[in-house]
């Protein structure tokens, strides 16, 4: 027999661990804050006076513009897919997903290479059509063709949570709404489309969070946004107060969006039967089949095909240009800090999840909300509060160096990718029944054997993909590895931008396609694994 | 006794879902726990293998304290069985694998005269999804039972089968429970399951033990008219400013009477006729040999001591 409270310490212990990791992942946030606290009041007065208008309504158009064609390009093909039959169907459903593989930045460099003067398609005009190439001439790094360059990058994020709401919408509803004469249109729009809303207000506020967070394709545009206006205030113009300004500002942004999902998630929250039989794919009348191969082809070929051909053309062009040893270097930098974060991150998400399962407590319950708010916050703002720490530290601990370190890297990936590899291991976790644990608890199973025998292996698929999309996005990032990165230590994300950056996009190409390939292949194992999921029997 | 739960008190958020529960369980015995849907059944059954912690009280196991004040045993130390309601066979284990899970050496010898009782001969190698739902319920109560529980508690059995198979499972289970000898708590929203499987019934209300007693018992002398209705209909009749109860089985139907119904309704359930009929403003029900028309009428009689008495107040108590 025990003593009463040992039950309790066992938690207790489990609880305070990860109290531990989470103010760890939470401290550099209370440093920025700390920061603002002493900045002064012409600072403050130079922003609101000069930059600070022009900076908001440029983030708030791009982000209306980028959200708006990415509902366009992931919405309808999502529907047709997951509700019709047709030729090449299983092709689309996997490009569709391809364009994730191209980091937007990279997006951005192509099609202002493509629209350019020198670019195939003005070059091409004025040897075939010189009296009109005029009319084509034109600036194109503009907000608008941003807007639309960045959808076709981060559009995959409403299509693929779309995609998986419309697969799940059993056969009683389609039954439902024929049986009370609903058109196929006005099914579409009064049932299927609100029973989706919240997948696609989810995956909304990752295309958002996504505008917010981008730095690489902004700076080249050269449209001045909350990011790049901390990158320019911090480096440029050595003010470190406009800085953490501009970051406390897009943490405000970005918080009162998270709240603003919240509450219209929680208005708009329901749950219906998925249980009920799944509907067979329909086949399409001809008309419409022109119609949805567009819808479809569209998305695909200009955020995949088109952007990846003309980077292919680029590295033949420059083949001979090509450092291969610096590149298998990059590549393995790359791959090496994206694997690291990428196992570091599904380790400590799992044991968040673990926790707050076993425990139930609400405590564990408000420190998984809090460290998925790194997601949201931007890498710029993530990459400024670490170097405020390091340099705290640094004052106070003077022969600790971790400024510029590898570790102070990959601790700013952790941050800001948390919540990537926490969401598919929360998702499959909350599909697990409460009594699994009640099960194994009256099994007398121990928390790590419940770990190392039921959540481990039931989870399998969910933590693999958690470190698909961890790595893919990780093989991504820019903002955070340019601010943080260590001396002398470079990865495909930041050799591509400081050629482009340079106007020398043909020579990074072979850095991009890099990503894309990794990228790629990665995206199509994590696309048979979730096509395992959603196929998998229902009864 | 064998089992001795005093003055068990339970709250969830402030709110009291268990008031003082006391009652004792011999050894072998078969009780059944009925109440109606989130009357706080299955959070007794989590207080009783330790998945939650009593606010007061205490609970007593074969001489061994589980819970008071002072005492905590975790859920892994009881030796209780739980076969959860939803039957929760993990994914990624087959039926063996299922029942095998963490099992000590000593109850291995165990192990094939269990699968044989619980019939599961054939489907060792399956995987959950492959079972069908009384498979997967027999397969729970096999994992409990290899494991020689003091306690075995059962939470809704039978709520998630189809009531074609309902029937042979509820007797293969009493089959079972009887021939291993275990002491089962057996938590239901049906009488029938009760009457069925249970030496003794405890009906619970509002977090308080309303009766405990033998089945006979308690449908012939029911502690209160909550009680009374659970087991199945009853018909009022006012007496003297008085207000009675009588149960349909106990009203006979004569050729003469003083007192005459007016059919309602009539329908035949196999060996006889219920019919549903207005006496003096109220519905009763009744059987008969003999098929109604509408509105016609019926003579019955009565035996004053089949009268059931309670309290004007009890209807309202409950309500």
């Amino acid at each position: 027999m025990e003593i009463k409270g040992i039950f309790k310490l066992e938690n207790k212990s489990w609880v305070l661990g990860s109290v531990i990791v989470a103010i760890l992942v939470l401290l550099p946030i209370l440093f920025l804050i700390r920061g603002l606290l002493k900045i002064e009041e012409s600072d403050l007065l130079y922003l609101l006076n000069t930059i600070l208008l022009e900076y908001t309504l440029n983030t708030f158009y791009l982000i209306f513009i980028t959200s708006l064609f990415s509902l366009f390009f992931g919405i309808l093909p999502a529907w047709y897919i997951s509700k019709y039959k047709f030729a090449g169907r299983s092709f689309f459903d996997i490009t569709l997903y391809l364009p994730l593989a191209i980091p937007s930045y990279i997006m951005a460099f192509t099609y202002s290479d493509i629209l350019s003067f020198t670019g195939p398609i003005q070059s091409f005009l004025r040897t075939h059509f010189n009296s009109i190439s005029n009319i084509f001439n034109k600036d194109y790094l503009q907000i608008e063709v941003l807007g639309v360059v960045l959808a076709l990058a981060l559009y995959p994020y409403i299509y693929s949570a779309s995609r998986i709401s419309f697969s799940l919408i059993g056969v009683n509803y389609v039954n439902l709404s024929k049986n009370l004469g609903l058109s196929k249109t006005k099914s579409f729009f009064k049932i299927f489309l609100p029973l989706s809303k919240p997948a696609i207000l989810s995956g909304l506020f990752l295309v958002i969070m996504e505008v917010l967070n981008e730095y690489g394709a902004v700076k080249y545009f050269g449209i001045n946004t909350y990011t790049s206006g901390i990158f320019r205030a911090w480096f440029s113009m050595n003010n470190i107060g406009t800085a953490i300004q501009l970051s406390i500002i897009l943490l405000i942004v970005v918080l009162s969006l998270l709240y603003l999902e919240k509450l219209i998630n929680a208005k708009s929250k329901f749950n219906y039967s998925i249980n009920s039989k799944r509907q067979n794919l329909r086949n399409l009348k001809k008309k419409k089949l022109f119609l949805v191969y567009i819808v479809c082809s569209i998305p695909v070929f200009f955020g995949f095909f088109i952007p990846l051909g003309f980077i292919i053309n680029n590295v033949i062009l420059t083949y001979f240009k090509i450092d291969f040893n610096q590149l298998f270097e990059l590549v393995s930098n790359s791959i090496k800090v994206s694997t690291i974060a990428s196992i570091l991150i599904i380790i400590i998400a799992l044991l968040f999840l673990f926790i707050e399962k076993i425990t139930k407590s609400k405590i564990n319950h408000v420190i998984s909300q809090l460290i998925s708010l790194g997601y949201a916050l931007p890498g710029a703002v993530i990459g400024l509060s670490l170097i405020l720490m390091a340099t705290s530290f640094n004052d106070i601990f003077s022969s600790l160096s971790i400024m510029g370190s590898f570790y102070l890297l990959i601790y700013a990936y952790v941050i800001r990718f948390l919540a990537v590899g926490k969401s598919p291991i929360k998702s499959s976790l909350d599909k697990h029944p409460d009594s699994y644990t009640d099960t194994a608890k009256n099994l007398g199973l121990s928390p790590i054997m419940q770990l190392k025998e039921i959540y481990l292996p039931i989870n399998k698929f969910a933590l693999i993909t958690a470190f698909i999309v961890t790595f893919i996005d990780l093989m991504k990032e820019l903002p955070i590895t340019l601010i943080l990165r260590p001396f002398n230590f470079d990865t495909l994300g930041t050799q591509t931008y400081e050629y482009a950056i340079e106007e020398m996009i043909p020579l990074s190409s072979i850095y991009s396609l890099s990503i894309i390939i990794i990228s790629s292949v990665m995206l199509l194992f994590l696309k048979n694994i979730i096509n395992k999921q959603i196929n998998v029997p229902r009864g | 006794m064998f089992l001795e739960v005093k003055k068990l008190v339970k709250f969830y958020n402030k709110t009291p879902v268990i008031k003082g529960l006391d009652f004792t369980l011999k050894k072998g015995e078969i009780i059944s726990f009925l109440g109606e849907s989130g009357s706080g059944k299955t959070t007794f059954l989590k207080c009783l293998s330790g998945l939650e912690k009593i606010n007061s009280g205490s609970i007593k196991l074969n001489g061994s304290k589980l819970n008071d004040n002072s005492i905590f045993v975790s859920p892994q130390k009881r030796k209780i069985g739980y076969v959860f309601q939803d039957y929760p066979l993990f994914p990624h284990l087959n039926l063996i694998e299922n029942i095998t899970l963490n099992l000590e050496k000593k109850f291995e010898k165990k192990l094939s005269s269990i699968i044989k009782l619980t019939n599961l001969e054939s489907l060792l190698e399956r995987y959950p999804h492959e079972l069908s739902g009384g498979e997967q319920q027999r397969t729970c109560l096999a994992r409990a039972l290899v494991r020689e529980p003091d306690l075995l508690l059962l939470d809704e059995p039978f709520s998630n089968l189809d009531s074609n198979i309902k029937l042979s499972i509820r007797e293969e289970i009493y089959r079972i429970i009887k021939e291993t000898k275990t002491t089962t708590i057996l938590v239901t929203h049906d009488i029938n399951d009760s009457l069925n499987i249970a030496d003794r019934i405890l009906i619970f209300k509002a977090g308080v033990m309303q009766q405990f007693d033998d089945p006979v018992k308690m449908y012939c002398e029911p502690a209160n008219c909550y009680c009374a209705e659970i087991l199945g209909d009853l018909n009022q009749i006012n007496i003297a400013n008085k207000t009675y109860y009588l149960r349909p089985e106990k009203i006979k139907v004569v050729s003469k009477s003083k007192n005459v119904l007016s059919v309602e309704k009539c329908f035949f359930q196999g060996k006889d006729y219920k019919i549903k009929a207005k006496f003096n403003n109220n519905i009763w029900h009744l059987f008969s040999d003999k098929s109604y028309k509408i509105n016609d009428s019926i003579h019955i009689a009565y035996d004053k001591s089949d009268l059931i008495y309670f309290d004007n107040m009890c209807k309202s108590f409950f309500k």
